[in-house]
């Protein structure tokens, strides 16, 4: 209400500005020719000084006051025509004022509608951040200004790291990674994280560097099963096949028999020649856990992109069946895209947003999913739901 | 010199200026323009060795070697055809494999390759030079709108790419 | 609700400038003053309005508000304040903004300062000005809105295209605008001017502070850019050639010629048709430039995506006044009277023959950009015209006006007759000169064409100091006299004395920094040493460094000089992390005039680098000569003569005024 009373008064001031001239009693006006014959008298003036100063000739002086003065009777010749006279005036200067009075508050109310958000409280970050409620963005661009500042601040570090991985921002939570375990020292947890990343990063290869992450975890809580599996997947890789079995065996051996890990253990027993001991308990669809992104990574190029197709497709199966489901919702749009199938992350989006308004909480972190991986979001709100968004895309 | 025969002399003289610079246009035009070609066109183009051209198209991945001081080869690519050019000097920020440059220099006589003395790659992330921007959607290698074309982004840097391709992203001023 | 204020103060500023477009030319018809003067306040109207407005996006930028759009797409919480404003229009939404901003600007100065302007005439101008104003507000409300609002906001922003976060890219822009929109006053003074059917000697009085002005910013503006991509873009180039900066470089050289054509239509009535055409052709070019930049026509560090909607709407604009102030030109130019005569040989005839080559020039220019745009879209060739081109050209077809600056000022004006015999040597001593040279280099190959264009360089520079002596009348009468004489020296003659000095100066600069400098690219270890220059540089290893929205790794130089440390340089290969783009900060070390200027390259295998290494000699001269002139401008502009008093309300009895002239 007060932008719309502060608009109105701006639109008041320029038309009451714009009137005033109208309305003052009109004034002489200067003849036209006042301000030419002025510029000529100081042409004059200025060469009387030139030739005190000796800087022209007699000669040129002459000559040149002669066309000056010939200029000046010109512009003295020149006929003033007189000003309106106030009865033709006066109907002229009703249609002017009406025109002023009409045109700001007409124009600028019908294309400040058009294309305003007058709905929208302006943002500034250092206010939204001081209340970031549950906006997961907002409270990652928080933690981050928070480490700009301090970037010593280890424990920080270590929980922006897993969030780094989730939104699949791999060279932050790297970074992020390394920062944790530098400033406060190694943990089984950091260090399989940072293989975890350094992994996904180099398209399921365990590298050196992620190899020798993860066997220091190891080292440091033996009971690590993410790390110990890495570990056998790294001996696995190297073609160690014997090295790799004892590993996953001794993984077996330490779970409980329907742990949701089972299943891929044994995969990987059999694929390097052992008996698997039990039949496997079914991997849990749906959520791929690292495990299961990590065994994707051993079979070929079309049958990793099976599984994973067949995983997300379980996950869309899943939120059909119990659609209040906002994590479901966030990974599935967000698999859809990294599998390369815009269409599907749309129709995803879209039905998420059915289930979720884009004013709620829930519906926001969607809607702001979608414009971090460049889905429209437009078509997919509902736009009697949401205030207009004023974007093109 | 009378009134007349001065003014003709002005004229004369400032017409024979504007002479002598549209001739000294042309001159230059033939002397200085580089054509621009995709690594496709050269088999039809008939060029001299020596010629100036522009070059443009797709670093090739993993083409680009490092060899003695500071030349550097890579392979200019259109998806039809393969260029190996040479260049010695300082590469720009953006060069990166597979993404869009345009090379300018000319064929060696002797060796047969493309010796490039300048380089221009894009100015940002989303930037690619104009003239290959154009051919290569023509030839359907390149898209906008997916930033990725050739050599896909990968994982987290695939995301941003697809945020941001297709966006303006700025700069300034003309 | 700032930001929506600025949008609304936005939309009223159109609302305003189309009753500003309307009214006063009505006014004018029909001799109503109340209606013209409707001109004057809608101008500071204009102004406040789109003033607030673009404050408010201002405010948007400071406080990183990413409820708008084009703050989401252009910066980033965590960059330095001063680029946070510079932001504003380092895209392409603020700069129309700043586009506008500084064209509603020079109206208001126009309503404010214009008193001595005739009233019709100056309702005429503001009128046209707001006609401009209208065009470009509705092509920002309409395709490049910078008031857009998301919703809900992003966390963060994608941050500033990391080339343009720098002090010089901060304050080019405005610079550069306040000249080329500064043409804008020229061009409505010629159309109002066609509009009304006359033109006088008066006419040119009022137009020169404004060319003066604009010329003087435009002046500075394109030294700024030139030392910004010369520092910032580490090829340790200063001058590409590139379709944009000619972009800018074309309205300065129109510019500097309807600066002098102005003089001559000022005091001797003579080239009148020819300094209106002048005056529309100036800001026809700055209008171009802004079409080449902004439709994405072009492709540069300039360039931003290409948008149809947006190249075309300019297109239209810039038919719609350039078209329309050539037709009017055409329909109203014959009824205007020829002046004064002169012969070839005066001030005013130099003047003409500045004209010549600037506008030639200008034109040549103008081909080399424009060629290529137009062989694509009838042959579909691409070709590219690059320095090469220009340099034969332009440089070749500018030679005779360098040589001709110095004589330009000492001539009388209508007829010269003190070109006497004393000049004529002059002339003729270089002619020997040249005719010497020519000889030693059909001898020797040296470097002769160098030592030429540095004597023209020096030449200028003379020439100007030699145009103070003789006014001053040194040698002659007694110093402290002459002295005396040279206070009282206009201050436009001090103006055109610093102007050519300083054109004199950069002539210089040029071609000691394309003759004499040298380059050299070398694989360095850490502890290894190379020569340039006279001075040799040590590489003494990495650091890395993290600056605020950047990472940065730093590469150490000591320099010595004959063994001695001398100095010690950085430069430094930055990731700016928002956008994961690498860019090369280059380490310069100036020494006097010259300067030393390290660049780092791509790490090779085994721990070295590839180091550029140009040694730069008198390359300041350069900038620091567009710095001269731009001091002569604002001398000049400081001429009290510019300031004529406003003519009294009331008609002073005309024959009174004729006394002088019998």
């Amino acid at each position: 209400m007060i932008l719309w009373i502060l608009l109105a008064l701006m639109t008041a001031i320029v038309a009451a500005a714009l009137l005033y001239p109208l309305y003052r009693r009109p004034e002489a006006l200067a003849p036209d020719n006042a301000g030419e014959i002025e510029v000529y008298r100081d042409q004059m003036k200025e060469l009387d000084r030139d030739r005190a100063g000796g800087l022209i000739s007699a000669e040129e002086a002459e000559y040149a006051r002669a066309e000056i003065g010939r200029r000046l009777l010109a512009a003295a010749g020149k006929e003033n025509v007189d000003a309106a006279d106030a009865a033709k005036a006066s109907g002229l200067r009703r249609m002017a004022i009406g025109i002023v009075t009409v045109a700001p508050p007409a124009i600028g109310l019908c294309l400040y509608i058009m294309l305003g958000s007058p709905g929208l409280p302006d943002q500034p970050l250092e206010a939204r951040l001081a209340n970031p409620g549950n906006d997961m963005s907002l409270l990652v661009a928080k933690a981050e200004r928070h480490l700009a500042q301090n970037p010593n601040d280890g424990s920080g570090w270590d929980i922006l790291a897993p969030i780094y991985f989730r939104t699949a921002r791999l060279g932050d939570a790297e970074l992020a990674y390394r920062n944790a375990i530098r400033l406060i020292g190694p943990s089984a947890a950091r260090l399989s994280g940072l293989g975890e990343t350094l992994v996904v990063a180099n398209d399921g290869i365990v590298t050196e560097d992620a190899r020798s992450a993860f066997e220091e975890a190891v080292r440091l809580e033996p009971g690590d099963v993410r790390a110990r599996f890495y570990v056998g997947v790294a001996q696995e890789q190297a073609g160690k096949a014997a090295d790799a079995k004892a590993t996953f065996e001794e993984i077996a051996k330490a779970s409980p028999r329907d742990a949701p890990w089972m299943g891929l253990i044994n995969e990987h027993i059999a694929k390097n020649g052992g008996t698997v001991a039990a039949p496997a308990a079914p991997p849990s669809l749906g959520a791929p856990s690292a495990d299961d992104v990590a065994a994707a990574q051993d079979m070929s190029q079309g049958d990793r992109q099976d599984m994973i197709r067949g995983m997300v497709d379980s996950l869309a199966s899943k939120l059909e069946a119990d659609p209040n489901n906002i994590e479901g919702w966030l990974r599935l749009v967000r698999s859809y895209m990294v599998l390369g199938d815009r269409d599907k992350a749309e129709a995803a989006l879209k039905t998420g947003l059915e289930h979720f308004s884009a004013d709620g909480s829930e519906g926001r972190q969607l809607v702001a999913l979608a414009r971090e991986i460049g889905l429209s979001a437009e078509g997919a709100a509902n736009p009697g739901a949401t205030p207009k968004m004023g974007v093109t895309q | 010199m009378t009134r007349k025969q001065k003014r003709l002399a002005v004229i004369a003289g400032g017409m024979s200026f504007i002479i002598i610079a549209v001739f000294l246009v042309m001159f230059a035009f033939s002397q200085s323009v580089a054509y621009f070609f995709m690594p496709g066109d050269l088999a039809t183009a008939n060029l001299q060795p020596g010629t100036r051209i522009r070059l443009g198209g797709l670093v090739e991945d993993g083409s680009v070697k490092r060899g003695q001081g500071s030349t550097v080869s890579f392979a200019v690519t259109d998806g039809k055809a393969t260029v190996p050019v040479s260049y010695t000097g300082i590469l720009p920020d953006l060069f990166r494999e597979g993404q869009g440059v345009v090379t300018e220099g000319s064929f060696d006589a002797a060796t047969h390759a493309f010796v490039a003395d300048s380089v221009l790659a894009k100015h940002d992330e989303n930037y690619m030079p104009k003239e290959v921007a154009d051919r290569l959607k023509k030839d359907g290698v390149w898209e906008d709108g997916t930033g990725k074309g050739m050599a896909p982004a990968k994982d987290g840097e695939g995301d941003k790419a697809g945020a941001k391709s297709g966006q303006v992203v700025g700069s300034t001023t003309p | 609700m700032i930001v929506e204020i600025g949008h609304f103060a936005l939309v009223l500023a159109l609302a305003t400038a189309i009753i500003v477009s309307v009214l006063p030319v009505i006014g004018v018809h029909r001799r109503d003053a109340s209606m013209m003067a409707v001109a004057t306040t809608g101008s500071l109207v204009m102004f406040g309005l789109v003033a607030l407005s673009f404050a408010a996006l201002t405010w948007a930028y400071v406080v990183s508000d990413f409820s708008v759009k084009n703050v989401w797409e252009n910066s980033h919480s965590l960059m330095p304040l001063i680029y946070k404003y510079s932001g504003v229009w380092g895209n392409h939404e603020g700069s129309m903004m700043l586009w506008l901003l500084i064209l509603v600007f020079f109206s208001m100065l126009v309503a404010v300062f214009g008193r001595n302007i005739p009233e019709t005439l100056k309702a005429n101008v503001l009128a046209v000005q707001a006609w401009i104003s209208l065009a470009f507000l509705l092509f920002i409300l309409l395709t490049s809105n910078p008031f857009l609002r998301l919703d809900p906001a992003p966390a963060e922003g994608q941050d500033l295209n990391p080339i343009l976060q720098d002090f010089g890219l901060a304050i080019h822009p405005p610079l550069l605008y306040l000249g080329y929109v500064g043409f804008s006053v020229c061009f409505s003074f010629a159309v109002a001017a066609l509009m009304e059917g006359r033109i006088d000697a008066a006419w040119a009085r009022w137009v020169r502070p404004w060319t003066l002005a604009a010329w003087t910013f435009l002046t500075a503006g394109i030294a700024m850019g030139s030392y910004w991509a010369y520092y910032e873009l580490g090829w340790g180039g200063w001058w590409f050639w590139d379709p944009v900066e000619n972009a800018s470089f074309m309205p300065w050289l129109a510019g500097t010629a309807l600066l002098h054509s102005a003089l001559v239509m000022e005091k001797r009535e003579a080239l009148k048709i020819w300094t209106v055409l002048l005056a529309i052709m100036t800001f026809s070019l700055s209008l171009l430039g802004t079409f080449l930049v902004r439709s994405g026509v072009l492709t540069s560090v300039h360039a931003f995506a290409t948008d149809p909607s947006r190249g075309i709407f300019i297109l239209c604009i810039l038919a719609i006044f350039i078209g329309g102030a050539f037709m009017l030109f055409a329909w109203r130019a014959p009824t205007l009277k020829a002046g004064g005569l002169f012969a070839p040989i005066s001030r005013e005839g130099s003047l003409v023959l500045n004209n010549l080559i600037l506008t030639v020039s200008t034109a040549t220019v103008l081909t080399g950009t424009l060629y290529p745009l137009v062989l694509e879209t009838l042959t579909g060739e691409k070709i590219s015209v690059g320095a090469p081109f220009f340099n034969m050209t332009f440089g070749l077809l500018m030679l005779p006006l360098l040589i001709a600056v110095p004589l330009g000022p000492m001539l009388a004006w209508k007829r010269a007759d003190l070109y006497g015999a004393l000049q004529r040597l002059w002339v003729f001593a270089g002619l020997a000169l040249l005719l010497g040279l020519l000889l030693w280099y059909m001898q020797n190959g040296g470097p002769v064409l160098a030592i030429f264009g540095l004597a023209i360089g020096c030449w200028g520079m003379l020439g100007a100091i030699a145009d103070l002596w003789y006014r001053g009348n040194f040698g002659k009468l007694p110093v402290m006299t002459s002295l005396r004489r040279l206070k009282g020296l206009p201050r436009s003659a001090w103006g055109t004395a610093f102007a050519h000095f300083g054109l004199g100066v950069t002539v210089v600069g040029i071609v000691a920094a394309s003759a004499f400098s040298t380059e050299h690219v070398v694989e360095m270890k850490q502890g290894q040493t190379a020569d340039a220059g006279g001075y040799s540089l040590t590489f003494d290893g990495f650091r890395e460094a993290v600056g605020p929205n950047y990472t940065e790794e730093r590469g150490h130089f000591t320099v010595r000089s004959g063994g001695a440390v001398v100095s010690d340089v950085w430069s430094s290969k930055r990731l700016y992390t928002a956008r994961r783009m690498p860019t090369t900060e280059a380490g310069i070390l100036t020494f006097g005039l010259s300067q030393l200027y390290v660049s780092l390259g791509d790490p090779m295998d085994g721990g070295g680098i590839v180091v550029r290494i140009w040694w730069k000699p008198m390359i300041l001269c350069i900038w620091g000569g567009c710095l001269i002139m731009m001091v002569g401008g604002f001398v000049s502009l400081s001429d009290r003569r510019l300031r004529v008093g406003a003519p009294s309300r009331k008609a002073k009895p005309v024959k009174a005024v004729m006394e002088p002239a019998e």
